[in-house]
């Protein structure tokens, strides 16, 4: 009995030492987008964990001129997970707070945290996981946001690495 | 018997006069000192042109003094700071280059090379990620890095402090900026990046015709055209792209980018310190002021000419998986791969990089040695 017992916690250890291994060594080799600031949980995310949430999808035209398909999670989704004072919670104070979105090559945008809540705002912004059924390219992905109706998309910003939630203090 | 009287008198009870004056001298004399110990480092004003923008961070615990300053500037142009005295951050960094030194690499204290290009020091306060591979997020950071390198200034910290206190000239400046003539590693970091924070390039001839004090000439106007305009062959604009990265009027953003230098990378660059794949070679887009004073090119010196940098852009760019989007099939003639600026059309973008030379920060004497103006005192 005590041979068995000591036979499953062995194996049980390997098993979680070699899950260990494989999701230190997967994580090394995928890239992560945090979610941080004024949240009452701090996100981690990676490819497999957005899976997760609800998909969606929008048909804009890029800056080729061509319409393509982006597919991924409505940001305020993510927000929403993260513990952001969305929805009902979007007033007084917390209409000054801003989302600063940084990419990997160092370059940021901003949106209002009410220019993301669809209460306010009639589009959804999207983190875009796919573009045309295909993962998004290097350079561009894994993730991207898409602001349909921005006619510009300087603020569609591409490897976000990113995502903070702060207060404007001016 | 009454003159005797007198003296005595005289003698034992000094007149009201002389202790009135006595009592005054003792308080004033409390008074210097005690205004000299508690005496505050007056504040130091940043001039730079309204365009600039206010988006800087000078850290809550290092405001910017005139005499944080002077000590720095001081600090800056010291050898006792290097291994065997023998280098200053000015070795590498030398005001008429706009603080560069005109090497591809280095040398330092020991005599091996750095593994880098030296870089400007010109609006570094405006700057929020350091080095080429942007780790240090501050001056004060930042500045650890080349006074303890081995291929640099090669000396740790703790041997500088011991060498500046015994001096005679710095205890009393550093209680002058800091308040404590205990000379500190930190103190020594601070004063270092308020001297760095001070120097401001904005007064080049691009400022000039900014501020609509100078009429540039035709060919450096359709060199700035060039340098501004995305090329766009169907609406027949021709451009070189330069301002994706190196827009606005500080001339850098605050990006990393693979610029097509190489295929594989003997210098990881950014990689090294953020260990994400999608950043190696990778580098900081760095500011292009006075870059007709910074050659040689590029994170590790490789041209010598402004004009390899022009072919660079134009004509050699290298494939690799991390090489930045915006160099990757940008043309004047539609469906091209290249840029396909002519010659001419280089020679204008040269002229317009001219612009940016700014001989008033190359000959600023506040950014100047300070120690040769104590000598001669």
């Amino acid at each position: 009995m005590s041979r068995f017992t000591l036979h499953v916690r062995i194996s049980l250890w390997l098993l979680l030492f070699s899950l260990g291994l494989s999701v230190s060594g997967f994580s090394q080799n995928t890239s992560t987008l945090t979610i941080t600031g004024e949240v009452t949980t701090p996100l981690d995310l990676t490819l497999q964990k957005l899976s997760a949430f609800k998909q969606v999808s929008q048909k804009v035209k890029d800056r080729d001129g061509k319409e393509h398909e982006f597919k991924g999670v409505a940001l305020i989704e993510l927000l929403e997970k993260a513990g952001v004072t969305t929805g009902s919670k979007l007033r007084g104070e917390n209409l000054a707070k801003y989302v600063l979105i940084k990419a990997a090559d160092g370059y940021e945008v901003i949106y209002s945290l009410a220019e993301i809540d669809p209460e306010f705002a009639s589009q959804v912004i999207i983190l875009a996981i796919e573009k045309d059924g295909q993962p998004l390219p290097a350079g561009e992905g894994p993730f991207r946001i898409i602001t349909p109706n921005d006619k510009k998309p300087a603020r569609w910003i591409r490897e976000v690495r990113s995502i903070k939630v702060a207060f404007a203090k001016d | 018997m009454r003159r005797g009287f007198k003296r005595t008198k005289f003698r034992t009870y000094p007149s009201g006069w002389f202790f009135t004056g006595l009592m005054a001298c003792f308080f004033l004399f409390c008074g210097l000192t005690h205004s000299f110990e508690n005496q505050k480092p007056t504040p130091y004003t940043l001039r730079y042109p309204a365009n600039f923008g206010g988006r800087y961070t000078i850290p809550e615990d290092n405001p910017i003094t005139k005499e944080g300053v002077y000590l720095g500037r001081l600090l800056f142009y010291e050898k006792k700071l290097s291994a065997g005295n023998s280098i200053s951050c000015e070795s590498c960094h030398l005001q008429k280059l706009a603080f560069t030194d005109g090497k591809a690499l280095s040398q330092g204290a020991d005599g091996s090379l750095t593994t880098r290009s030296a870089m400007s020091l010109a609006n570094l306060l405006w700057v929020r990620n350091f080095f080429w591979d942007g780790r240090s997020p501050n001056l004060e950071q930042q500045a650890a890095f080349p006074l303890t390198n081995v291929h640099e200034m090669g000396q740790p910290l703790t041997e500088s402090v011991a060498k500046l206190r015994q001096t005679a000239l710095y205890p009393p400046l550093f209680k002058a900026a800091f308040g404590s003539d205990i000379i500190t590693r930190d103190y020594i970091l601070k004063a270092l990046a308020q001297f760095e924070r001070t120097l401001i390039s904005s007064d080049s001839r691009y400022d000039r015709y900014l501020a609509g004090t100078y009429p540039p000439t035709a060919q450096e106007l359709r060199g700035m055209a060039l340098f501004q305009n995305a090329p766009n062959p169907q609406k027949l604009i021709r451009g070189a792209n330069c301002e994706h990265c190196h827009g606005g009027v500080k001339t850098f953003k605050e990006l990393f980018h693979n610029n097509g230098l190489d295929s594989t990378f003997s210098d990881n660059g950014r990689q090294n310190f953020t260990n994400q794949v999608e950043d190696k070679g990778r580098f900081r887009v760095p500011t292009l002021r006075n870059i007709m004073l910074t050659a040689p090119y590029m994170h590790d010196g490789r041209f010598q000419r402004i004009e390899q940098v022009l072919d660079h852009y134009n004509e050699h760019i290298l494939e690799s998986a991390t090489l930045s989007s915006f160099l990757r099939d940008v043309s004047n003639e539609t469906n091209g791969k290249k840029l396909m600026l002519t010659k001419s059309e280089k020679t204008d973008i040269i002229s317009f990089l001219s612009m940016l030379t700014d001989s008033a920060f190359i000959t600023n004497p506040e950014f100047s040695n300070p120690h040769l103006t104590l000598k001669s005192q």
